[in-house]
This record gives structure tokens, C-alpha cells and sequence, in this order.
């Protein structure tokens, strides 16, 4: 315990509050992620009042030893990707803060947060214009990808 | 299928003083490593960080060094160390990390000393400057040969070095004063 690299320290830290205090809508299995700090499965739920009410997500956390210099690589993975105009059908998520705009004073929850409210603020589901030509070309890894923020609007 | 209200995990403990305790804690907690903030700094925007986290994340951006709370834009030169009361060294601080910026102390406000060398602004300051600055560089020029504080010895290298400055001094006083005469 007492060798625990900054990183896993910090993300000790981060996963014992958000178990303590989740933030709406958002679930971490604290025994699950406790095994390996370095990947973190959180789980979402859609916001009530949003096209997404009732739905379950679920978010890949993957943290390199740089973190929180470096950003989390972030994506949706499993059997429900959100529709979404910011969402790849891969689980790919065009948010900037995830790239450009990274923070260490970030954290696992303000991502989730800016997430939640990425999907809640969403007015017609539908994939991004590019989805079948980036998901065929892409980096497994999301932060390899130059992305363009443009559009936040929607 | 009757389970109890009771669920190990999000209850939190009610006692307030807990609470408090708490967030006084985390007040002081560095806004990158989470942790009580060690070698203390603060940005002109407020914010608390570590030095050897804010330096890394620095760093990690050199080209654009923003704060990670505000991105309100910050540098080296301008943050503030804090420095507690009865603060405890524990460990070195300065492993790998340029050691914390020191604080910066204004002297108060007192009216006498070298009126302004300022060029630029109006001709009354830069004719004045000019004036005075020889005169100063003769004082330290022609006591050379009449005993000094601590002149070096005779013989060693820096008493040479001393010499030949004291003659370039001189030279450009004399030269400062040719200028005068003639301008
Ligand atoms: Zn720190
Ligand atoms: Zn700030």
C-alpha cells in the first residue's frame, strides 16, 4: 500500500468518493474496479426527461501511469451505445475535454457529468454524419483520433 | 425477499463534525493529486495546487500553461508559495522538481534614493539621469588608489581583474564626460 504509484493513488482516491457519493445517474462497482485501478467500467443510466430516459450505458475508463497529466482513454462499450450526433457506433466519444481541453483538476466524475449532460442536452438521436467511414478507419484508441470540435451545440 | 434498509456502501456516517472535518480537509487539498496540498502554492487566480504537481502538469504543456480549475493563464513566475505555520520537512521536496518559487517581498514605500534613470519618459528625467550617473561612477572610480573596505591583495588575479576594471570605469567616465562637454 504504501508503494501506490501518484496515479493509483489519486485514482483510489477518486473511486472511494464516487462510491461514497455518486453523482445522479451514474454507478461504479467499487469491488470490481478496486481489482485493477488502471480500467474502470462505470455505468449510466439516461437522464430523466431526456430521449434517453431508461436507457443503460456503460463507459470504459482506461487510465495510463501519466494520469491525471495525461487523459483517460474514455469510450461506451457493450450491447447499447447512446445514439447520439457526438457518439460513434464504436463507443467513441467526440467530447473535447476527453482531448484538447484536459484537465488534471478533472476527474472521473466531472467526466461523467459532462457526459450525462452531453446526452441530456441532445435533441434528435442520430449517429455522427461520418460514423460508417470513421469506424471503418480509425485508432482503437479514441485519443489517436484529430478530432475537430466544431460543433458543441448540440 | 425482506431485506433491511441497511446497505453496506453510499450511507454515509451523520455526525457533523465528520462532515466538517472534511471539507475543511479537503479546503486545503491539492486540485491535481487530491491530496493535502505539500510545498504549498497558489495561483493569482487562487487556486491551490502542489508545486511538484503544478510543475509537472506545466510541463506537461509548456506551450500553453493554463490553470487546471480556471485555464485562466498561469506561469512559473506567478504563483505564490504558502508557507504554513510550523511547517515540517519531511522529505526533500526538490528530487526532481526546480525548488518551489520564493516568495516576493516589496519594500514599503520610501520617497529618497536614485531619483529615476528612466529614458522615454519626458526630457526632464532623462537629463537628469544622465547627469548623475557619471558623477556616481567617478566617486567609485578615483578612490581606488585610497584604502577600501576590503581591496583585494596586491599580486592576486583579482586584484588585476579589479585594477583593469577600475581603469575601464575610468575611461568611460572619461568619455561620458567628453560627451557632455561636446553634446
Ligand atoms: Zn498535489
Ligand atoms: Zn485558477
Amino acid at each position: 500500500m504504501a508503494a501506490m504509484s501518484p496515479s493509483k493513488r489519486r485514482l483510489q482516491r477518486e473511486l472511494m468518493s464516487l462510491v461514497r457519493e455518486p453523482p445522479p445517474g451514474v454507478f461504479v462497482d467499487g469491488d470490481e474496479v478496486g481489482q485493477n485501478l488502471t480500467q474502470w467500467i462505470v455505468h449510466m443510466e439516461g437522464a430523466k426527461g431526456t430521449l434517453y430516459e431508461g436507457e443503460q450505458f456503460q463507459l470504459q475508463f482506461k487510465f495510463s501511469s501519466k494520469y491525471p497529466f495525461d487523459s483517460p482513454e474514455v469510450t461506451f462499450i457493450g450491447g447499447n451505445i447512446p445514439v447520439h450526433p457526438h457518439v460513434y457506433s464504436n463507443g467513441h466519444i467526440c467530447l473535447s475535454i476527453l482531448t484538447d481541453d484536459w484537465s488534471p483538476a478533472l476527474s472521473v466524475q466531472s467526466v461523467c457529468l459532462s457526459i450525462v449532460s452531453m446526452l441530456s442536452s441532445c435533441k434528435e438521436k442520430k449517429r455522427p454524419p461520418d460514423n460508417s467511414f470513421y469506424v471503418k478507419t480509425c485508432n482503437k484508441n479514441p485519443k489517436k483520433t484529430k478530432w475537430s470540435y466544431h460543433d458543441d451545440s448540440v | 425477499m425482506s431485506t433491511a434498509e441497511e446497505q453496506p456502501g453510499p450511507s454515509k456516517p451523520s455526525g457533523s463534525a465528520t462532515d466538517e472535518k472534511e471539507r475543511d480537509d479537503r479546503t486545503f487539498e491539492c486540485n491535481i493529486c487530491l491530496d493535502t496540498a505539500k510545498d504549498a502554492v497558489v495561483s493569482m487566480c487562487g487556486h491551490l495546487f502542489c508545486w511538484p504537481c503544478l510543475h509537472k502538469w506545466l510541463e506537461t504543456r509548456p506551450t500553453r500553461q493554463v490553470c487546471p480549475v480556471c485555464k485562466a493563464a498561469i506561469s512559473k513566475d506567478k504563483v505564490i508559495p504558502l508557507y504554513g505555520r510550523g511547517a515540517t520537512k519531511q522529505e526533500d521536496p526538490r528530487n526532481n522538481v526546480p525548488p518551489r518559487p520564493a516568495g516576493q517581498r516589496t519594500e514599503p514605500e520610501t520617497s529618497t534614493g536614485f531619483p529615476g534613470f528612466g529614458f522615454g519618459d519626458g526630457g526632464f528625467h532623462m537629463s537628469f539621469g544622465i547627469g548623475a550617473f557619471p558623477f556616481g561612477f567617478f566617486t567609485s572610480t578615483f578612490n581606488f588608489g585610497e584604502t577600501r573596505p576590503s581591496p583585494a591583495p596586491r599580486g592576486t588575479p583579482q586584484f588585476e581583474e579589479e585594477q583593469f576594471l577600475s581603469k575601464v570605469f575610468l575611461w568611460v567616465a572619461l568619455l561620458f564626460i567628453c560627451w557632455l562637454v561636446l553634446a
